[in-house]
């Protein structure tokens, strides 16, 4: 048996558990109820789960674009120039230590409960290792690599778009791929803390009545919105390498900084 | 009125002419002498290998050659005129690490200074070939840096340096990074490919052996301040036979090189 289908057979394994064990009575409909229940409490609120779905989904896609814009174009500036390096990059690396969760509070006291300050918490959120992979992208880049583009006469524009710009693109993939989940945590967590519409709001109002198979429910989309998010990133990448015709140096380069990645919270 | 005298007498192609040379690196606390009155001429076709301790400053003169870098003061002509920037029409360069693009094929690696010029795409693919098969790589076109073996990757990078056919090929420690018996061979690799194409070559080594085995004249560099301080005709007929190595007239030219090496380490 091949690693794929012994994953798929797990995965259809978790699926029928969640099925069969709460329907058996061996777990509280409460703690977890089945699916087909959720999926049934989903249905039956359609309009409300696709209200809050568009509300978070706007959110996610205005932060996306600030945190992975931003985040790629201060880090190439970041990894290309000495100077605001050394001034920045301190800042940024301790900044990202910090749990910025704790900054949301303050953003709805500036923001209001609505979508402004989800969009800014959750901005940056997901900017702080985009930026943070896309400077250690450029900056890993070996000058071996530029000193001989230089001496085949190649001009900076297309020392930039020949060289620094093929050989950055793995590591900045892998920090939007850390990035872009951040912000989908970002815009889910805040909902759920203060806030009057979107999927975060749903489970949380729904868990404070204790109706389960609605918390339920929000978690599935939620979860729905990560797998897409992540074949998403993975269509990218293969798109990246049929450009870049190939780059298993760079996808291992890619890897070797993702761990070190990880987020604070 | 003497309106000739203005006019450069016309150099032949793969002439090298280095007047008076000297390079200053500035640093914030003193400044290092590099070279100092560095003269030196190459005869097109010749084959001059540059030695020296480490700091003598031969790779710096090397990449003066290139256009790379400027030098502080004197003149360095190539085929009769200064080089103020690289010019890949004029010279080719070979570095110590292949510094092949990983994500591109070899025979794309090759095309690349003719990508950078515009070069269409059938007279590119038609030039890499030709170059690829000179260094013996018929048939390796597609593969990619990391399918290579070293020797392989810098018979890639002469390639890069010969396909736009400049009468001058400059060598930064190419094989430094080998094993000795890749090393060995890509020496006699390289005088046959100097043989089938007449180009003035200048190969820096640390190599005393490589550069007897390799060299029609040998310059010996003292360190910092960088200077000539021998140069030495290698009388060895061609082709150059492992069994020379051995041979009274290697031993003397390379006890000569290591006294002054030694004098000055």
């Amino acid at each position: 048996m091949t690693a794929a289908t012994l994953r798929r057979l797990i995965v259809i394994g978790l699926i029928a558990l969640w099925e069969i064990l709460p329907r058996a009575g061996f777990i509280p409909e409460l703690f977890l109820p089945s699916l087909s229940s959720t999926l049934m409490a989903g249905w039956n609120e359609a309009g409300e789960y696709g209200h809050a779905l568009a509300v978070t989904l706007y959110e996610v896609a205005i932060s996306m674009a600030i945190a992975c814009g931003g985040g790629i174009l201060l880090g190439a500036i970041v990894g290309s120039l000495p100077r605001p390096r050394i001034l920045i990059m301190p800042m940024v690396s301790s900044l990202y230590a910090v749990p910025l969760v704790i900054l949301y509070p303050v953003f709805t006291v500036w923001l209001g409960i609505g979508s402004e300050s989800k969009i800014a918490f959750a901005s940056i959120y997901g900017f702080l290792p985009t930026m943070l992979a896309t400077a250690a992208g450029i900056q890993t880049i070996d000058p071996q690599l530029l000193l001989a583009a230089r001496s085949m006469g190649a001009t900076l524009s297309q020392r930039l778009v020949r060289v620094i710009i093929p050989a950055a693109i793995p590591t900045v993939l892998s920090g939007l791929r850390v990035g872009g989940a951040l912000v989908i945590v970002g815009v889910v967590v805040s909902e759920m803390l203060i806030s009057s519409a979107g999927i975060g709001y749903l489970i949380s109002r729904y868990r404070t009545i204790l109706d389960s198979p609605h918390v339920f429910a929000g978690v599935l989309l939620v979860l729905a919105m990560a797998i897409a998010f992540n074949a998403a990133i993975k269509w990218i990448e293969r798109k990246a390498a049929i450009w870049q015709t190939g780059t298993r140096a760079g996808q291992n380069a890619a890897e070797e900084i993702a761990p070190t990645l990880q987020p604070a919270t | 009125m003497q309106p000739l005298a203005n006019i450069t007498p016309l150099k032949p192609a793969g002439a090298i002419e280095v007047r008076n040379v000297g390079q200053i690196f500035k640093t914030t606390t003193q400044d290092v002498v590099a070279l100092e009155d560095v003269s030196l001429d190459v005869k097109p076709g010749r084959f001059v290998v540059l030695v020296g301790p480490s700091g003598c400053g031969k790779s710096t003169l090397l990449m003066m050659m290139a256009g790379l870098r400027q030098q502080t003061s004197g003149t360095i002509t190539i085929s009769g005129a200064p080089i103020p920037e690289p010019d890949p029409n004029r010279v080719g360069v070979v570095f110590q690490e292949a510094s092949l693009f990983p994500w591109l094929t070899a025979e794309e690696n090759v095309e690349f200074p003719l990508a950078l010029r515009r070069v269409s795409k059938s007279e590119r693919r038609a030039k890499a070939q030709d170059a690829l098969k000179l260094v013996g790589l018929d048939g390796f076109g597609k593969r990619h840096p990391h399918e290579l073996s070293g020797g392989m990757k810098q018979r890639v990078s002469i390639a890069r340096g010969l396909v736009q056919d400049p009468p001058v090929l400059l060598m930064d420690e190419p094989f430094a990074a080998l094993d000795e018996q890749t090393r060995m061979t890509m020496g006699d690799e390289l005088l046959r490919i100097w043989a089938a194409t007449g180009k003035t070559v200048v190969f820096v080594t640390h190599s005393l052996t490589e550069a007897v085995y390799l060299a029609d004249e040998v310059i010996v560099m003292s360190p910092r301040p960088g200077r000539i301080v021998d140069h030495l005709q290698v009388s060895l007929p061609r082709p150059r036979t492992y069994e020379m190595l051995s041979g009274d007239t290697f031993g003397t030219l390379r006890d000569r090189i290591w006294r002054h090496i030694r004098k000055s380490a």
